[in-house]
């Protein structure tokens, strides 16, 4: 049966997006006083919230402790009333340690842990709305934090995700195209490097359009990083006013 | 939420090159409308390079409602300007997919005027439901809206018409801004189109049946359907079977089959169809439907009748000895098929009304497999017996018959162009005489201003004008030259070099031109009994693309080298050429050439006597040479297992005021075979050449092997006459058809062929991403890959196939790998094209059929002669027999038992009488028990038929055979020796035609036919081809099934005379 038509032929997507436009992107750092760093980044309704602590000494079994970089610790969690049916349990799910591993793997590749040895780095992100692409916000989300911790990075690290209908891709997908059955792929990039901190893809695809399907993701990740670029400048500029630099 | 969600996610472009088109769509004023070509910026980006025309005097905007209710209305060409809402698209969405994708299929379509417009993701003509406001009003809001945004971005120079059927709405919007119009549908259709009869008509009988719904009610005839999402779970599960209705065409009223073809079944062990019996259990499904069927209890399965039954209403229950199969019961419709339908409006008498409501009439389909359509109108009276174009609307669980309305008068019932347009309507077929348009595409060639061959063309092309002798053969008067042939010896000896050359199409029609499009509607010429719709305008199909004998034209090449003595293929070479034909042969003066008799080259009669020696040497050499790699070929093939199922065909020779001077029987002629052969080579090698450049869509044909249990009937009906078929593989089946001759009557073998020819597969169209690759099989020609290049001027799929010969082409010089078309795409064209065909094949029998009923009916079956033929038994049923009549190429039912329950017996002359008694069938034999005593009838028994027209006026007419004699009818036939061989039988189906053009020819000088041939301004011997198709039909040859076998050649005769 065919389901809702992601692409009409004039174009345009379910929310009156075109193919490759991303949803609009807002954010703010610094949201919390208390934590190292802080930040909320809203990608069209998907809302998140990613709060950084550290570098500080191992906490909890001391075993993990890396004796050249410092360990990253993820945390991911939905807040319970993110989604349409309200959420039992917020974290610990498969789904959110599964979410949890793909970030503190993106993060490792990231952020620049070998001038930390011996010690620890807490990330935690919270999906405040859920409305598809959490991963990628999540990603988004959780630059800024660190960014705004003053924890050194390669580089801003952006992740969208991508679906693939009618041999098109389609940048950003929000929660109706993401249920809508076709397959998708995240990816988390280092702009400047082109760099790929991240690739996960669980549906088929034939391997013939991998290729332009990861083209319109990195595209669309550059245009996420400039956006967050943006962000850290203008919350520079506001926070150097403040101090009055 | 889908409109709170678009209104929240503004766009953000992520980067600078995104500029463009959106932000236009959004931010109207920072590039203000310039007036001329511009203004239409919105349309052509929104709908793909679609334009509203700038001359017309208003744009009209459609609201919801009119959308959902009249589309049917907004289909007609005439009018222009339509642009279509986002809102109302989404209206229509809900109603139902289908109709979703008949607007999708308007807004694509570049013949209609009409745009989309995606109100809803404009800024400035979005407004947001308010509290409280139906869905109705806001949606009418919306429109207005637009139309109001649309008025201004167009700096108000194109006035606005919305319409709507909410008579508020006109009240309320229309005196708020000058240039935007609010009225009502009737009124826009009074004011603006008051010509268009047709959609005055469509729209009161579109608004007749929407007030009959209103006041629907009373008890349930049928059950409910169940809901999809049950549906589909069953279907999971195994519970329910998904699959295609198809009505009985001869007891409509009960039995229907569910055919599970194609569709993923998950019952494996059910390798039958399933039955389903009785209306009840149809339960409002209508044939071609995709339904879903719950299967019975085994103790409430039944088997399918196999006795004969007269027509329709015949409740015979008679339980037979055939086995119970699945029966079961509709539960469910996941697609409705109802296309439109011809029906006929019942005479009127005061019984028949049964009906409470004066004005609905219960309209009898065409076709009989398709129930009664109620229809509301209050034209009932000027109606009466007239065929009518309907659509369904809609089959509530109340009534007992369909709802429909009226679309389109076709005529009264019984005349010849109505029953015409009736076949082609009821094959959906639409033949519209090319648009201006469409004309202006082509280029002119007249003889003030000839047409030339383009430089630039000559420098591209590879030039074959000087270096090739080219020649075509075709039936004599033949006006679309499609291919042309070469050979020569190159100049060592030792390589030969064989061309083919086809006309190029392609290079005249563009692909997604305007053209292009009606030719993909068509996909083929449709050949009529006494007309021709061609797929091309005549400029190309007769002129420009025709490859005419002493013209220069684009041609499109395969050229082959082959070794002069093993024949074996060295080189091959693709290409776009220049040729000049320099001689336009016939069939037969090429093989009068190749005899070596004496013939007259019309293209020598100027030449001196020693250059003409010279040149017809040359000439009859290269036949030669053609005729040897041709027989080479057709040896190859019949040791791979080619089937051969062609009989004789004969066929008739015109002059120039198309008289017929002489009836030539073809089979003798050896020239035909080469041909044929040559095409189907350079058909095969091009399937090669595609395939290999574009493994996943290139456009093949393929013919599948035959089921095996679909021999049955002939295995058995060969058995009874001591032969027997081998059918395991082809090869197999093309000799034992070879060895079951009978020496005593020539025609047994015929039958045999021409059930063998049954049992076959269709060959069809396919795109090879869609197969795998050992499906490319073509069973018929015994090729592993084949496809149709060779009459581009006749067949879509010849033009597909060109382009993608060019495009393989340009890849092997180094150009970009570029596919016309995914693979998708291909599969999708491959299946109209089939379904086309089909249709075509079927409106050709149809028509055929129509004028043998019109050329009996004009009899008396009791004094006429003509009326009585010998007939040949060739399967036995419950309650009769089916034959054949070779006179005139006519199969139908004898009944051995009438209606009375009375049986055939026959007295001591041979004559027969009705007399009460019994029918006793065994397997190659039926025997009837009465007073009289008995009569037996074997398989292959030749009896003599009395042929008389039962005419229907809801229905087709059709031909009533009734035993008179069981010996064969007198004449030549009956005497026939053993020792007579086919040849003999060829020439006594010539005088038989002879004999039937003198009364085609006296029935022409009739002179009512002859008025309906000025009224109609048909073909100027309607009945002369009628009787060619006779004739042809005697050879057996198109039995429904075209295997291929020669079909570049399977027309001559329309070729010729059309």
């Amino acid at each position: 049966m065919a389901g809702l038509e992601l692409l009409s032929d004039q174009g345009y997507r379910l929310d009156g997006r075109k193919a490759t436009e991303l949803r609009k992107v807002q954010a703010r750092m610094g949201v919390f006083a208390q934590a190292d760093g802080s930040a909320y980044l809203e990608q069209g309704n998907t809302k998140a919230l990613a709060v950084v602590y550290g570098p500080h000494e191992m906490r909890g079994s001391r075993s993990r402790t890396l004796h050249d970089r410092a360990f990253i610790n993820c945390q991911y969690s939905m807040a319970t009333f993110s989604t349409a049916e309200r959420k039992r349990r917020p974290h610990g799910d498969r789904k959110s340690a599964e979410m949890s591993l793909h970030l503190k793997q993106t993060f490792e590749a990231a952020v620049m842990t070998q001038l930390y040895p011996r010690s620890q780095i807490d990330i935690y992100v919270k999906i405040l709305q859920s409305d598809g692409g959490n991963y990628s916000t999540c990603v988004n989300a959780a630059t800024l934090a660190v960014i705004d911790a003053g924890i050194p990075m390669r580089d801003y690290v952006c992740a969208c995700t991508v679906g693939f209908v009618d041999e098109t891709p389609l940048a950003d997908l929000c929660y109706a195209e993401e249920s809508g059955g076709m397959s998708s792929l995240a990816l988390a990039l280092l702009p400047r490097g082109g760099q790929i901190a991240l690739l996960q893809m669980d549906a088929r695809l034939h391997q013939d359009h991998l290729e332009t399907l990861i083209e319109a993701a990195m595209t669309a990740c550059k245009g996420v990083s400039k956006v967050l670029d943006e962000v850290v400048r203008q919350h520079l500029q506001e926070v150097s006013v403040l101090t009055g630099e | 939420m889908k409109h709170d969600s678009s209104n929240q996610h503004l766009t953000q472009l992520p980067t600078s090159t995104h500029t463009p088109e959106n932000q236009q769509n959004l931010q109207p004023d920072q590039d203000p409308p310039q007036p001329g070509q511009k203004q239409h910026k919105v349309e052509e980006t929104a709908a793909g390079g679609k334009v509203l025309p700038g001359d017309l005097t208003h744009y009209v905007m459609p609201d919801a409602t009119v959308v959902v209710d009249f589309l049917e209305i907004l289909e007609f060409r005439q009018l222009q300007g339509i642009v279509f809402t986002q809102t109302a698209c989404e209206a229509l969405q809900s109603k139902g997919r289908r109709y979703y994708n008949r607007l999708r299929n308007l807004v694509k379509d570049p013949r209609h005027d009409c745009v989309l417009f995606a109100n809803e993701f404009q800024e400035y003509s979005y407004c947001p439901r308010e509290k409280g406001e139906s869905q109705d009003k806001w949606m009418t809001r919306c429109v207005y809206s637009a139309a109001v945004w649309y008025y201004n971005h167009l700096a108000g120079m194109m006035s606005m018409v919305m319409i709507t059927e909410d008579q508020e709405a006109v009240a309320q919007y229309s005196s708020l801004n000058s240039g935007v119009f609010v009225i009502s549908i009737q009124d826009y259709l009074q004011n603006f189109w008051p010509e268009l009869q047709a959609a005055h008509e469509l729209y009161s009988s579109i608004s007749q049946v929407l007030q009959e719904k209103e006041g629907e009610d009373s008890q349930k005839e049928f059950s409910e359907h169940l809901p999809v999402e049950v549906l589909e779970a069953g279907i999971k599960s195994g519970r329910y079977i998904q699959g295609t209705l198809n009505v009985s065409k001869h007891r409509a009223q009960n039995e229907a089959f569910i055919t599970t073809e194609g569709l993923s079944s998950r019952n494996t062990d059910l390798s039958s169809d399933v039955l389903v019996f009785g209306g009840k259990h149809r339960n409002r499904a209508v044939h071609g439907d995709v339904v879903v069927v719950e299967l019975l209890p085994k103790s409430e399965w039944r088997g399918r009748t196999t006795s004969l039954t007269e027509g329709q209403g015949d409740e015979k229950t008679e339980d037979d000895d055939s086995s119970a199969m699945p029966t079961g019961r509709v539960v469910g419709i996941l697609q409705r098929n109802w296309r439109d339908y011809v029906v006929t409006f019942p005479t009127r008498d005061g019984t028949q009304n049964q009906s409470r409501n004066s004005q609905r009439i219960l309209a009898i389909p065409w076709d009989r497999r398709i129930p009664k359509i109620r229809i509301s109108t209050q034209q009932a009276e000027a109606l009466q017996d007239h065929r009518v174009v309907v659509r369904m609307d809609s089959w509530d669980s109340t009534s007992l018959y369909p709802n429909g309305h009226s679309v389109r008068v076709l005529g009264r019932a019984g005349e010849l162009e109505t029953e015409v347009q009736t076949i082609l309507m009821e094959n959906c077929i639409h033949v519209p005489p090319f648009s201006d348009a469409q004309l202006r595409e082509m280029p002119l060639n007249s003889p003030e201003k000839p047409w030339k061959v383009d430089p630039v063309q000559v420098r591209r092309r590879r030039d074959l004008r000087g270096t090739h002798l080219v020649f075509s053969i075709d039936p004599r008067g033949c006006e679309d030259v499609d291919d042309t042939l070469s050979v020569r010896r190159l100049a060592d000896g030792t390589l030969l070099e064989l061309g083919v050359h086809i006309a190029d199409v392609t290079h005249f029609v563009q692909e997604g031109s305007l053209t292009d499009l009606e030719a993909r509607t068509r996909a083929t010429t449709y050949y009529l009994a006494d007309r021709r719709y061609d797929m091309l305008p005549a400029v190309l199909s007769s002129d420009l693309c025709s490859l005419l004998g002493g013209v220069d034209r684009y041609a499109m090449s395969v050229m082959w080298e082959l070794d002069a003595h093993t024949l074996a293929v060295n080189k091959v070479w693709f290409g776009r050429t220049l040729i000049r034909s320099s001689y336009q042969l016939h069939y037969e003066l090429a093989q009068a050439l190749l005899n070596g008799e004496p013939a007259d080259v019309p293209e020598l009669e100027q030449v001196g006597s020693e250059e003409k020696d010279a040149k017809l040497a040359e000439l009859t050499q290269a036949l030669e040479m053609l005729t040897h790699i041709a027989r080479h070929l057709r040896a190859q093939r019949d040791r791979g297992g080619a089937l051969e199922l062609e009989g004789v065909e004969v066929r008739a020779q015109l002059d120039e005021d198309r008289n017929i001077t002489a009836l030539v029987p073809r089979q003798p002629l050896e020239v035909h075979e080469t041909v044929a052969e040559c095409m189907i080579y350079a058909n095969h090698w091009v399937a090669r050449k595609i395939q290999e450049t574009f493994p996943s869509q290139a456009l093949l044909r393929r013919h599948p092997p035959p089921r095996q249990e679909l021999f049955r009937q002939l295995v058995e009906t060969a058995k009874a006459q001591g032969f027997t078929v081998d059918t395991r593989t082809n090869k197999a089946l093309a000799d034992s058809l070879d060895r079951a001759v009978d020496l005593q009557d020539p025609l047994v073998n015929r039958l045999l062929r021409m059930m063998a020819t049954q049992a076959m597969s269709q060959a069809m169209y396919f795109s090879t991403g869609a197969q795998p690759q050992d499906q490319y099989y073509h069973y018929g020609l015994a090729l592993d890959r084949y496809t149709h290049f060779t009459s581009p001027i006749r067949r879509y799929a010849d033009i597909i196939v060109h382009r993608l010969l060019t495009a393989a082409i340009a890849m092997d010089t180094g150009a970009e790998p570029k596919a016309p078309g995914s693979n998708k795409e291909v599969e999708e064209t491959a299946h109209h094209i089939n379904s086309k065909n089909r249709a075509a094949q079927r409106a050709q029998n149809l028509s055929m059929a129509l004028f043998q009923c019109l050329y009996f009916k004009e009899k008396d079956p009791q004094t006429d002669p003509r009326c009585v033929a010998n007939a040949v038994i060739y399967a036995i049923r419950d309650n009769g027999v089916l034959v054949f009549i070779p006179e005139y190429g006519v199969k139908g039912p004898v009944y051995l038992r009438n209606k009375e329950g009375q049986v055939v017996s026959v007295g001591p002359d041979g004559g027969c009488d009705w007399q009460s008694g019994s029918v006793r069938r065994h397997l190659d034999r039926i025997s009837t028990e009465s007073v009289g005593g008995s009569a037996t009838f074997r398989l292959f028994e030749h009896v003599t038929v009395r042929i008389s027209v039962q005419s229907s006026s809801c229905h087709a007419d059709s031909l009533n055979l009734e035993l008179i004699r069981n010996r064969p009818h007198g004449g030549p036939e009956a005497q026939r020796g053993p020792s007579q061989g086919r040849g003999q039988l060829v020439q006594e189906v010539v005088q038989e035609a002879v004999r039937l053009v003198q009364e085609a020819q006296q029935r022409e000088a009739r002179p009512r036919l002859s008025k309906e041939e000025k009224e109609f301004s048909q073909t100027r011997t309607p009945n002369l081809y009628s009787l060619l198709e006779e004739v042809r039909e005697l050879a057996l040859r198109d039995l429904d099934l075209d295997l291929d076998l020669d079909l570049d050649r399977s027309h001559p005769v329309c070729a010729t005379t059309a």
